[in-house]
């Protein structure tokens, strides 16, 4: 069920302080591009215009700053005009590691997972967001699984989801793995301090 | 506030040429026209160009993250990687890759290792180059060569085969009883076979390769080439004596396949055995007739002066039997001398008095003779003369006579009583035609063929006519073909029979001179 992107839903989002990489939105234009052509792209911008937020894509630069909001209207957009589930919202955050430039930059670093895990995982994240903080908590290559923690970081539950899909993706390119799953154990839309996530695999 | 401007400036120029870098870098991986991909030291794809998106039909998201040897066979690429990581490099080395639709592709795989500025090895890189086309281009050209290998041992075989059947030729020229001389297009001696080279006293290597002009040169083969002609026309059992030992039987054939003629065949049969038994069987015959003709002419004259009253009178029936032993004396005679005349033919010295003379008067002289014969048996008797002026012809008077006479011998006897014989003289084509047709009981048609031959008598004529040597047809035919004449018949059995011949008409005087 496609859900409603108000003006004034778009207003408080935007008035979220903090910023992000022009990255993450070449990720949804590319996710948009590969999934629906360039008439879906075109129908995103359309929407996002309509509530007053207009995104040109095309004109985003990778390393440039902008509203952390604009990252969840330009999300949220998609799945609206898309009718996008979770598992498509998932779909994207996957996605986006494999594509996103900024992730490898790391990938130097893939032939250590443990190294990688404790020196990179912070900064990865900072790469991207001026906001929020992620904590490398466990890396269990015995158990095979990994903990990661996203403090002071609360914008919208559809990131939530989409960090799902998106967390799994560097611990692809560090384990040889393809069966790979990812839980969002602690919430703070569900009350909890911070956001938690639990990465396993075979 | 103005450094921390500058500073805001710096930051902004930096960002700008990072983008530009991200562009450059980007453009420079997703156009490369190569399959590439950057496989991390555990085996994971971390990266791939759309070109390797291609060609493994994966697709981007699906390539990054997964194991090389999802793509490449398992033990293939481990092997690959290791050398890798042990020799840095690997060039241009033929594998295959398994495309998402499980389709195999060959290509030609090249890797350099990959280090971080630490100098640990992050991975590798795999260049990629599609054989599809070349391999296909290659897989023809084996199929075309596998064709080809195949046509060359049907070729082979074939050529084998040929060769075979070229040995076997060979052995039965070579063991043909007959002398064999293969001339080919040109006419030029290409082949003689050792009865050939036996019969001509030569050896191949002599002859080989020569025209036949120039083989008129050797005396053995010089009666051959007066046979066949510079042209090699085509003889069939010419005979020739080939120096004192050899009579043969020279015939020509062309050698001809579909797509024409190859050249002229000459064989020569010996016949010298069969000719000399026919010789000495000539001499007996001759010395037999000579030795019966003295006392059958005492005998002849010995009646005929006791028929005609010189040794005292004899009474009638006395008379009767002196007449018939008288006719059968004569008849007697007569075979002799058809036995003589055969013998001389066979001898080759029957014509030897040859003159230029009319054919009309000779012709003439025959009808008179049989003038009474032709009006006892009341006989229609006609004789169509030429209208114009008949060339004159060399011949033996005599013998032509002879040949006249016979054939006016046949006509009359077995011409029924009121039949009818024509006699014709005309001018043919540089020949004069003589004919006699007689409505006479005719030749059976299965005993045609042997008109001509020795001792022939047809069957229905032995029941009408016992007497006859069947000689007569025989010394016709050779009389005028010793003239270089020919003698032919068309009969109907029941219904008569019409002998032609023809003689060469001679050129006036002049012509005649060069006879001399």
């Amino acid at each position: 069920m496609a859900i409603e992107l108000t003006k004034d839903i778009a207003k408080k989002l935007i008035e979220i302080k903090g910023e992000v990489r022009g990255a993450v939105f070449e990720i949804d234009r590319e996710y948009v591009l590969k999934e629906k052509g360039k008439e879906g792209l075109k129908k995103v911008e359309e929407e996002l215009e309509k509530i007053g937020y207009p995104i040109k894509y095309r004109e985003i630069k990778t390393f440039n700053y902008y509203p952390v909001g604009l990252r969840i209207l330009s999300l949220l957009a998609i799945k609206s005009v898309f009718n996008f589930d979770d598992e498509k919202i998932k779909e994207m955050g996957s996605f986006g590691t494999k594509i996103s430039i900024i992730v490898k930059f790391f990938i130097k670093y893939v032939f250590s997972p443990k190294k990688a895990f404790d020196a990179q995982t912070s900064r990865l994240w900072r790469e991207h967001w001026t906001v929020g903080d992620l904590i490398p908590v466990e890396l269990n290559e015995e158990k095979k699984y990994a903990i990661l923690r996203l403090q002071n970081f609360s914008l919208h539950p559809i990131y939530c989801t989409y960090l799902k899909g998106y967390f799994p993706g560097p611990f692809q390119l560090m384990i040889k793995n393809s069966k790979m799953t990812c839980e969002e154990t602690k919430c703070v839309f569900r009350g909890d301090e911070y956001h938690e996530y639990l990465i396993k695999w075979q | 506030m103005a450094i921390e401007k500058k500073e805001e400036e710096k930051i902004s120029i930096l960002l700008e040429d990072l983008a530009s870098l991200e562009s450059y870098s980007r453009d420079l991986f997703v156009f490369l026209p190569l399959p590439v991909c950057l496989v991390s030291s555990i085996g994971i794809i971390l990266e791939a160009n759309p070109s390797f998106e291609k060609i493994s039909g994966y697709k981007i998201d699906e390539c990054i993250g997964t194991a090389i040897e999802n793509i490449f066979e398992e033990t293939e690429i481990e092997r690959l990687a290791k050398e890798t990581f042990k020799e840095g490099f690997i060039r241009s080395r033929e594998t295959n890759i398994f495309t998402k639709d499980k389709r195999k592709v060959p290509v030609s795989i090249s890797t350099v290792l990959r280090k971080s500025a630490e100098g640990e090895v992050i991975g590798y890189f795999i260049g990629l180059f599609d054989l599809t086309e070349i391999k296909f281009k290659e897989n023809q050209l084996k199929q075309a060569q596998t064709a080809l290998l195949n046509m060359l041992e049907d070729t082979e075989e074939l050529r084998n085969r040929a060769e075979e059947e070229k040995n076997k030729t060979l052995a039965i020229i070579t063991n043909f009883t007959d002398g064999l001389l293969v001339f080919d297009k040109e006419g030029k001696l290409s082949l003689i076979n050792p009865q050939a080279e036996f019969f001509l006293d030569i050896k191949s290597e002599e002859v080989i390769g020569n025209p036949i002009l120039k083989l008129s040169t050797f005396p053995t083969i010089e009666p051959i080439v007066r046979i066949v002609g510079k042209e090699m026309e085509e003889v069939f059992r010419k005979e020739v004596q080939i120096g004192k030992n050899w009579v043969l039987e020279v015939s020509t054939i062309p050698i001809t396949i579909k797509e024409g003629g190859l050249g002229i065949l000459i064989i020569l049969h010996d016949v010298t055995r069969e000719k000399t038994v026919e010789r000495l069987k000539t001499e007996f015959v001759s010395l037999a007739a000579h030795q019966l003709r003295t006392p059958l002419a005492a005998i002849k004259w010995t009646l005929r002066m006791l028929l005609d009253g010189d040794l005292g009178q004899i009474s009638k029936e006395q008379k009767e039997f002196l007449d018939k032993t008288y006719v059968s004396n004569e008849r007697m005679i007569n075979l002799i001398n058809d036995l003589l005349d055969v013998a001389r033919i066979e001898e080759g010295r029957y014509i030897y008095k040859q003159s230029l003379v009319d054919l009309g008067p000779i012709v003439q002289f025959v009808i008179n003779s049989y003038k009474e014969e032709i009006e006892r048996k009341k006989i229609n008797f006609i004789f169509l003369k030429p209208k114009e002026k008949l060339p004159r012809i060399m011949v033996d008077v005599e013998k032509i006579r002879l040949a006249l006479n016979n054939l006016f011998d046949n006509a009359i006897k077995y011409t029924p009583p009121e039949g009818k014989v024509i006699i014709s003289l005309r001018s043919a084509k540089k020949a004069i035609e003589f004919s006699i047709k007689d409505t006479g009981v005719g030749i059976p048609k299965d005993q045609q063929e042997r008109v001509f031959t020795k001792f022939f008598r047809a069957a229905n004529v032995m029941r009408l006519e016992t007497e006859g040597s069947g000689l007569g047809l025989f010394i016709v035919k050779n009389i005028i073909e010793a003239h270089q004449g020919r003698a032919w018949f068309k009969s109907e059995e029941g219904k008569g029979t019409t002998f032609y011949f023809t003689l060469p008409a001679k050129e006036e005087f002049s012509e005649f001179l060069k006879e001399f």
